[in-house]
Order: C-alpha cells, then structure tokens, then sequence
C-alpha cells in the first residue's frame, strides 16, 4: 500500500463513520480503516499505524493521543495534530463542529487537508440534525407543558382557553420570562395531581 | 468575547471543578454581572484546542498542561497565548494500585495502610516491584498532568525508574476504575472521586495522595484566553472575584454537603453526592474513626490556594524537564510568565483579601503551619513539604 495515505475513523457514531468513510472513498486513495465500537482509541493506531486519525471530540480517550506526540523509542512515528496555520477560520470550524485530525509527521499537508476537510463538512452537518433535532424536541415539549397549564388554569379559574392563553402571556410579559417558563412554574407550584385538600 | 456577550468556560467531570459549578449555580457570576455558560468536556485535549481556537474563553486546567501548550507540546497549539490568572486548587489526587499490587504492599492487610507513610509504600512498592520481576502498567489522566509528574516524583523517591521499571499509558479519569476492573490496568493517579470509587468497588487502595506527596501544590488552575485579559480586563477581574467568593464558600466544611449536592447532578458529575464529599473539605472528620481514606481532601481557598505561584509553575517545569517533556534548552522564563499573580491580586484586593507579597515562595520549607508575608496582612499556610524532604527553591 505504499504511496497511500492511511485513514483510521475513531468516531463513536457509526452512521457518520461509515458516511465520512463512503466520501473519503469518492476524494482520495486514501486506505480507510475504523476504530471498532467500544475499541480502544490507542490500540487502534498501535495496530493499524494509520497516517491519518480522524477523531471525534466527543471521546474521552482522545488525551491519549497527546502521549503519542513525544518521540521516543516505543514510539518512532510522532503523531501531531493537524494544524493549518493559514486557515484559522477552518480550524476554528473543525473543532466547533466536534472533529479533530492528528497526523503522523512527515504525511504531506496537501494529501491531508482535502481528509480533514470532508470530515469536517460531515460532522458539521451531523451537528446541525442534532440541533435541529434538539430543538424541535424542545418546542414539542414546550407547547405541551403550555397545554398542561392552560388545562389546569381553566379547570381552577374557570376560564376558557383564549383566557388562560392570555393570563399566562401576560405574566410572561410582565416577568420578562418565556411563556414556555411560566407556564412550567405554574405547574411546578401545583398541587400534584391526586395530592389531598 | 465582546462585552456584554457569554463568558464561556469550560471543565471536566472532577470533584475540583467545584469552585466553577458552584460560583454559577449560587450566583456568584451573576451578582458580579456576568453571564457564564459551563461547558462539561470530556477531555483536556477538547478543553486546551477550544481555548486554543476562541470556542472557550476559560476553563479549568492542569498546571502542566497550561505550560506545555506554551511550548506547543500538546493540543492544536493554537495561535491563541493562554494565561493563568488564578489557580482553582491544592492536592486532590490519589496513587491507587489494584488489590494485589496494594496488598503485596500492605504485607497482607490493606487496612494497615493508613499507617504508612507515602515514602514507606513507595519503598515497599520497590521491594514487591524487584521481587516480582514484573512491570505494572500504571495509567494517569495526561502526559502533562500533575498526576503524571506526582506519580513520578513518588515512585522516583524509592529509586523506581518511571520509564523503565514501570509502563505508562494515559486513561481518562471516568475511565480508570472500568480499567482496573478489566486488569487492563494496575494502578493510577487520578483526581477524587476516582480512587473512592475503585476502593469502593474492591478494587484496589490509595497507597499515596498528592498531599502526602507534596504538601499543597496546586492541582487546578484556571486559565483564560491571553486576549480576554487584553480586551476585557474588567469582565476578567468580574469572573476572578466570583471564583474567590465561590472557593471560600467550596472551602467551608459546612459547606461540603451542599457542594456535592449541586456537583452531583446530572449535567455535571452525575456521581452520588456521598461519594463526592469524601475529598471536600473536612472529610477527614466527616470519616467515621480510624478508617481508611481512599481520597485526597482538596483545599480551594485556604493556604492562598488561589494565588497562582510562578514558583509552582517553575516546579512542574523543572519536573517536566527531569522526564524529558522539555529540552534543557527550552525558555523556562517565559513559560512561567503565563502565570500572573498581578491578575489576581488585583481581584484578590478589590475583596479585601490579603495578597502575597510575593509571586515566588520557596517549596519543601515548611513542615507545619507558618505564616507568608502577605499585604495587608499575613496570611496562614499550612505546609509545603515534599515526601522525600527535598527543598526547592525558586528563581527569583
């Protein structure tokens, strides 16, 4: 395999794991290989002595890495992370999006830029879904505990549900809070269902 | 960070974060006005590249580690001067070896271990160690971490050669104890909770602490972004007095159930609340007589925990160079500059708390309480001594 870069995957996710590796596949050469799921990070590249570590910022055992960057007779190929000193900005894009790249030193940067770069551009867009996914699990949740709270506001005040719509938007404005927030106040300072007078 | 917008600091899940969790859960960061986001990463590479990178402008931080990106030995190195304007921390840690190494030790009963010195079971680690032929696997948190170098000054002080007699390997603290259970390892040095939990599991025991190590040597720092200080200098002092009132209220032992209440929850330690208490303060008397103590009281506040000492930081460097992190050749002066006590004198004295009267102090002098010269007046240490009796005294 001379002349080929080397690729080890260490990501967590294996849906992106396996999509970063089916784009590393169209761009490059490069021989892809992954850190199996539960695996060891390190032992990993002791046994595939890989050019290129893309990791997952999410994993505790990425400090490992930092032992391999001293040379030293165990350890004859010093790894370094990947550093573009010209391009802040897409450094600064690869760590807000959850991915770091060491690479052994001597692999030529042109050869592993274009990797981290595709890495980057999917563990940015798997960070969006999440977002999204966040988000949208919130606002259910939100509009729910809203519905709770006008239940119990019409059910205690006798009130229709415009009214209680407009009670707790009123107390959010004058509170300068959400109404998603006073609403779940209101419900934490009721009596729990059921409780006895 | 620009003024009025969220001072983003990030920590690791640690008994010793206290100081951070607690300035933000009790307010103490509000009533000083500013906002604070906690970020909880899971190791300190995240932590030194988003410092690095501006996608942190705080965080808790190894000593050894703030120096080394200094030098460009760890992280992304990035563009970014990292500074240490306050330290979070002393002692903490503990030497845990797994049952079989700690009772070859112990010479059958573990119990027995809390009487001996942390001299005395390194010796008698030597002796199991040139008996046995063997080369246990010890695991520490990171290559540039007070661990690494306290466990390597103790084992060191028995005339075991770290690099030789021993193997390292670096294990995330939450990951240690699964470590052990899997004899994947045979020992560590890890911050509290993780040497409570491994006792706890049947394990292994504490055979050393950092204390006994070394007598109050900072743990914990709190490093910031160089540029924060140049462009925010009053939201920094902001943050810093917040962090001192935080640690004074960590440091109370009355405190200490209400602290791991709050380090206890989910988003934070997620580990139950007994198990943090045993290395805050007073933990020694909250132990129930003569048992054994699996974890390392940390002190946040007394002795000018908080002061961060250019001599410290000289002292880590020195040990960093004795392990060959650091040629001999490397500009220790300038790496011991990211220290900067005048920071937190500046926020120290708005509080009317006593300052150093200076950034170095000799180490290994004091083998009791004494007080330092300090303006407006002295302030109580308790000791600074090394297992081994050795001094260090620091460059001016």
């Amino acid at each position: 395999m001379a002349g080929y870069l080397k690729v080890l995957v260490a990501d967590s996710n294996a849906e992106r794991a396996a999509l970063l590796e089916e784009r590393l596949r169209e761009i490059s050469d490069a021989v892809i290989r992954r850190v199996p799921t539960g695996g060891s990070l390190l032992d990993a590249v002791a046994a595939e002595i890989p050019d290129v570590v893309i990791v997952d910022m999410a994993r505790p055992d990425r400090d490992a890495l930092d032992d391999l960057r001293r040379v030293s007779t165990d350890n004859p190929r010093p790894v370094v992370m990947f550093v573009d000193r010209d391009d802040r900005a897409f450094m600064e894009d690869a760590i807000a999006a959850g991915v770091s790249s060491y690479n052994v030193v001597g692999a030529a940067f042109p050869d592993v830029k274009p990797i981290v770069m595709a890495a980057v551009v999917i563990f940015r867009k798997y960070q969006q879904l999440a977002t999204d996914l966040h988000q949208a699990r919130t606002s259910l949740m939100e509009r729910e505990t809203i519905d709770h709270a006008k239940a119990l506001l019409m059910k205690e005040r006798n009130v229709d549900e415009p009214q209680a719509y407009r009670w707790l938007r009123r107390k959010a404005m004058n509170e300068s809070k959400r109404i998603a927030v006073v609403a779940a106040e209101l419900l934490g300072s009721a009596k729990p269902e059921g409780a006895q007078e | 960070m620009t003024a009025g917008s969220v001072f983003r600091i990030g920590l690791l899940r640690l008994t010793d974060a206290a100081p951070l969790i607690v300035a933000q859960e009790c307010g103490y960061f509000a009533a000083e006005g500013i906002e604070v986001a906690l970020s909880v990463e899971p190791s300190w590479a995240n932590i030194a590249d988003k410092l690095c990178y501006g996608l942190l402008d705080g965080a808790m931080l190894l000593p050894p580690l703030a120096l080394a990106l200094r030098f460009g030995l760890s992280g992304s190195a990035g563009p970014e001067k990292i500074i240490v304007p306050a330290a979070l921390s002393l002692n903490g840690n503990t030497v845990t070896l797994s049952k079989r190494w700690s009772t070859a030790i112990a010479g059958g009963d573990t119990a027995s271990l809390g009487e001996l010195s942390a001299v005395e079971t390194a010796q008698r680690f030597a002796t199991v160690l040139r008996r046995s032929r063997e080369k246990p696997h010890l695991a520490v948190v990171h290559t540039f971490s007070t661990h690494n170098l306290l466990l390597r000054y103790w084992l060191a002080t028995a005339g075991i050669d770290p690099d030789r007699d021993v193997t390292f390997s670096v294990v995330p603290p939450a990951q240690t104890v699964e470590a052990m259970a899997a004899n994947r390892i045979d020992g560590f040095c890890a911050g509290a909770p993780w040497g409570e939990v491994a006792a706890r599991a049947g394990l292994g025991h504490a055979v050393a602490t950092s204390h006994a190590i070394w007598n109050n040597g900072t743990e914990k720092v709190f490093a910031v972004r160089q540029v924060l200080a140049d462009q925010s200098p009053s939201r920094l002092q902001a943050a810093l007095r917040a962090l001192l009132r935080a640690a004074g209220y960590c440091d109370m032992p009355a405190n200490a159930q209400a602290v791991a209440a709050l380090l206890s929850q989910e988003k934070y330690l997620d580990l139950p609340a007994e198990i943090l208490q045993t290395s805050l303060p007073g933990a020694a008397s909250r132990r129930s007589g003569g048992s054994f103590a699996n974890a390392d009281e940390s002190v946040f506040f007394a002795n000018a925990a908080n002061f961060p000492w250019r001599s410290h930081a000289q002292w880590f460097l020195r040990e960093m160079t004795r392990w060959g992190y650091l040629g001999v050749d490397a500009d220790l002066a300038t790496a011991t500059a990211i220290f900067r006590p005048e920071l937190y004198a500046q926020a120290a004295r708005s509080l009317g708390l006593a300052v150093p009267a200076a950034g170095v102090k000799s180490e290994g002098q004091h083998s009791g309480p004494w007080l330092l010269p300090a303006s407006p007046a002295p302030i109580a240490m308790g000791p600074d001594s090394f297992l081994d009796g050795a001094r260090f005294d620091p460059a001016p």
